[in-house]
């Protein structure tokens, strides 16, 4: 009986909502996500802080101006609609009516012009460089906001997404220290979900924003974000059912492998094509031998990458064969015309590469010694380490591997150049302007500036390259810029890019519509609903 | 009444232990010719089962399980016997100096030494490979640092006791110089738990040297069981045998240790001499 009357019910309500105009999705409401996040982040602050994790939960938090689809184009967010004039030196957006921060208060153009002027062009580590050819922001009304530029800036616009370019409330966070704002940890948002408490080292919450502006949605009534340290831990959590979603190297590759096979999970490596990670061997161009170049591409010669992708990440990575991604291959700035340092008979080239270098094999079949230092970021990256030695061996280097904390790690490879050569992932971001240039532009070799030009190397030609692709806004013409950039580079070989790394993510089968965005987990999650 | 060597090699489960052991040595001493070559070599497709081509399989880079165990007990070893060497004589010298002249100078040794009691061992060991960086000699230096206490306090004890004795108290009236005394009279007295002590000693540093190579904070150029166990332990699930086999080793390893430990101090044991 009781039950009949409860289906009753239901229909009766979903014939109102029927009614009461086409609703925004045919998802059912309700329910709790869980999301697992590795590590736990230092601050929630991503305006100030570029730290992995972060946006994984401020993400759900704080809006962008724009959204983006798996085409890499840009869709309305913040911003109903947005003109550019033909020299790109203005900017013109539309803002969204109606758009409530968490607390109340209404979103209006003064908080753009605050957080792009004030806030992300001062202290955003990448917004320093996306915002740097804005010298203002006009508001001539609530809803419209201007921006004026120096040069055309055609990467700006594929960075005003929620995660790169948070929009933050100017009544909150313009009053004292940017900095040191005690809003860092407590964020204030115009989100889907609203924060509500961190409880350290165990979880953050988000409630349901019931007054999100886009009606109807959130469907989920809470996200919980979870930090558990153990890796094995995080696996059974996913494979019971307890957490729903992990991505971003949260789950052990092979363990995600075995996890694919489970009729609950579905394991995907869409949602980081805006983001883009390479692994990559830094080498110290400035450190002998490795200022010949010859030396260098012996070492891009030795290494298999296939090897490393298949036994060292299970097969989440495909061949890198430059710089940039091939991710960027639709909008055409991607090319594999390059030197390819990929080939079965790489171990004699490196060989004769070597001996003509005139460092010929001594006592033993050793040219020289060497240390490579292993990056601290967890078991993958000792394993790629052993591996590198040992290709390094079979050419006659013998080099001794060694491991040290992250923070020491930085200071060495960053600060005081003190290492030969190292492994590291670097993000390439929307566009190259923001992820590829700070690897190998002369402009970024900046001492003590962390996942900048580590490797010292610079060209006049690439860097002069990548000063007209910045400010070009006709595509082709960029796209025939980067091609010679990518050649330039690949042949010179201060970095080898060894593979596009293919984080997979996690996600229990009963969450639909849970990876809809070249961004994956860094965004909102309002769309995501549970079966 | 029978000898010591009577009494030590006649207990069986000493016997069994000392068997394993020298089979231990030998493999430490002979891995350069049963397994030629670095360890970390590469040598066939990543986890191949045991009994196939490598007796007891490969591991995730395609390393043999076998050549990696053989090189791995010498670096065990050497470490573990490194730093009770370094361990036991700084132990002895603060405890026999503490024990020897007493008052302020026990006073303020046997303080410093509880400094060092008070901080956990191992949480202590991990904090002085991180600041040293790992390598084969921060291993040893934070090994020996934390296993020194219990041999001072052990000394000191043993050295109260000789000192009262009337042989010393001869010696001294003899006009036996202060050193001659404590190294030529006091000393030897104090040899037998001193060689119990540290034989356990070489069983706890064997299990320290392995929880930190676990942890990654091992020697990252040597080749050890507590390396292969945490480079395996991700895999538990897939390749048994690279957390079994190594772990296998250094259980036996330590049991047989801790075992002719006792059995040598069941034979040092003058009140058990006529059992």
């Amino acid at each position: 009986m009781r039950r009949i009357s409860m289906s009753v019910v239901a229909a009766a309500l979903l014939g109102a909502v029927a009614i009461a105009g086409p609703p925004a999705s045919a998802q059912k409401a309700g329910g709790t996500l869980v999301q697992i996040t590795q590590p736990e982040p230092p601050n929630l602050a991503p305006y100030i802080s570029t730290s992995a994790p972060i946006s994984q939960v401020t993400a759900k938090v704080y809006d962008g101006l724009l959204e983006y689809g798996f085409d890499l184009k840009p869709k309305p967010a913040l911003a109903e609609a947005w003109e550019v004039t033909p020299d790109g030196k203005t900017v013109t957006f539309k803002l969204r009516k109606g758009v409530k921060f968490h607390d109340g208060k209404p979103f209006t153009s003064a908080d753009v012009q605050f957080t792009v002027m004030d806030v992300l062009k001062k202290v955003h580590p990448r917004g320093i460089n996306t915002f740097r050819d804005v010298t203002a922001v006009e508001t001539p009304d609530e809803h419209t906001a201007i921006f004026r530029l120096n040069n055309a800036a055609p990467y700006m616009l594929s960075a005003l997404s929620g995660y790169e370019s948070p929009m933050v409330p100017k009544h909150v966070f313009g009053q004292g220290d940017i900095r040191t704002h005690a809003n860092a940890n407590q964020p204030i948002g115009t989100g889907a979900f609203k924060f509500i408490e961190w409880r350290r080292g165990e979880l953050v919450r988000l409630d349901k924003n019931p007054d999100y502006w886009r009606k109807g949605l959130p469907n989920l009534d809470r996200i919980v974000v979870r930090f558990i340290n153990d890796e094995a831990t995080r696996t059974a959590a996913l494979e019971k059912g307890e957490a729903h979603v992990a991505g971003f190297g949260g789950v052990p590759y092979n363990d995600a492998k075995k996890l694919a096979t489970l009729p609950s999970v579905e394991v995907t490596t869409k949602g980081y094509e805006m983001i883009s990670p390479i692994v990559e061997l830094l080498i110290n161009t400035k450190k002998a031998p490795f200022d010949n170049q010859k030396v260098r591409q012996a070492v891009a010669y030795a290494i298999d990458r296939q090897f490393v992708i298949d036994n060292i990440w299970f097969g989440f990575g495909k061949l890198a064969t430059g710089p940039i991604s091939s991710n960027f291959a639709p909008s055409g700035i991607y090319t594999d015309n390059v030197t390819k340092y990929q080939v079965p008979d790489g171990i004699e080239r490196a060989n004769k590469l070597l001996d003509e270098a005139g460092l010929p094999k001594k006592d033993g079949g050793i040219r020289f010694e060497m240390v490579h230092d292993i990056t601290p970021y967890g078991p993958e990256w000792q394993r790629f380490g052993e591996f590198v030695q040992q290709r390094l061996a079979l050419i006659g280097i013998k080099a001794s591997l060694r491991y040290e904390d992250v923070a020491t790690w930085l200071k060495r490879t960053y600060t005081d150049y003190d290492y030969t050569l190292t492994s590291n992932f670097l993000y390439n971001l929307p566009d190259p302007v923001l992820g590829v240039h700070r690897a190998i532009h002369g402009k970024l070799i900046k001492q003590g500036t962390v996942f900048v030009n580590g490797s010292q190397w610079s060209d006049p030609r690439a860097d002069e390259l990548m000063d007209k692709a910045t400010i070009e806004p006709d595509p082709k013409k960029r796209a025939a810029y980067y091609h010679e950039v990518q050649k330039i580079v690949v042949e010179a070989s201060p970095i080898i890019w060894v593979f596009e790394l293919n984080f997979p993510t996690v996600v229990n089968k009963r969450y639909k519509d849970v990876i809809t965005s070249p961004l994956g987990l860094y965004t909102n999650f309002a769309g995501v609903s549970r079966e | 009444m029978h000898s010591f060597s009577q009494r030590f090699f006649a207990n069986p489960r000493v016997a069994l232990s000392l068997l394993w052991l020298s089979f231990v040595v030998l493999l430490a001493i002979a891995a350069p010719i049963i397994a030629p070559g670095s360890p970390f070599a590469i040598v066939a497709k990543p986890f191949a089962p045991p009994l196939g081509d490598f007796l007891f399989g490969t591991d995730s880079l395609g390393r043999d399980l076998m050549a990696g165990l053989v090189h791995g007990a010498r670096t065990s070893l050497l470490i573990a016997i490194l730093a009770t060497l370094a361990a036991v004589a700084f132990g002895t010298l603060v405890g026999a100096i503490a024990g020897f002249y007493g008052g302020f100078v026990d006073d303020i040794l046997m303080r410093i030494t509880e400094f060092f009691q008070t901080i956990p061992a191992f949480i202590f060991a991990i904090v002085l490979v991180a600041i040293l960086a790992p390598s084969g000699t921060s291993l040893v230096i934070a090994i020996a640092t934390v296993s020194w206490p219990p041999i001072a306090r052990v000394v000191r004890g043993e050295v109260l006791t000789i000192k009262a004795r009337e042989f010393v108290q001869a010696a001294i009236v003899a006009g036996q110089r202060d050193m001659a005394i404590l190294f030529g009279q006091v000393l030897p007295n104090a040899l037998s738990p001193l060689i119990v002590t540290g034989s356990l000693l070489v069983a706890n540093a064997i299990l320290i040297e392995s929880a930190l190579s676990f942890l990654g904070l091992g020697a990252p150029n040597l080749m050890s069981w507590g390396f292969q166990i945490g480079a395996g332990r991700a895999f538990l699930r897939d390749a048994w045998w690279l957390v079994t086999v190594p772990g296998i080793a250094i259980l036996l390893t330590v049991l047989s240790i801790n075992l002719a430990g006792e059995g040598l101090n069941d034979a040092l044991n003058p009140r058990l001499r006529d059992l």
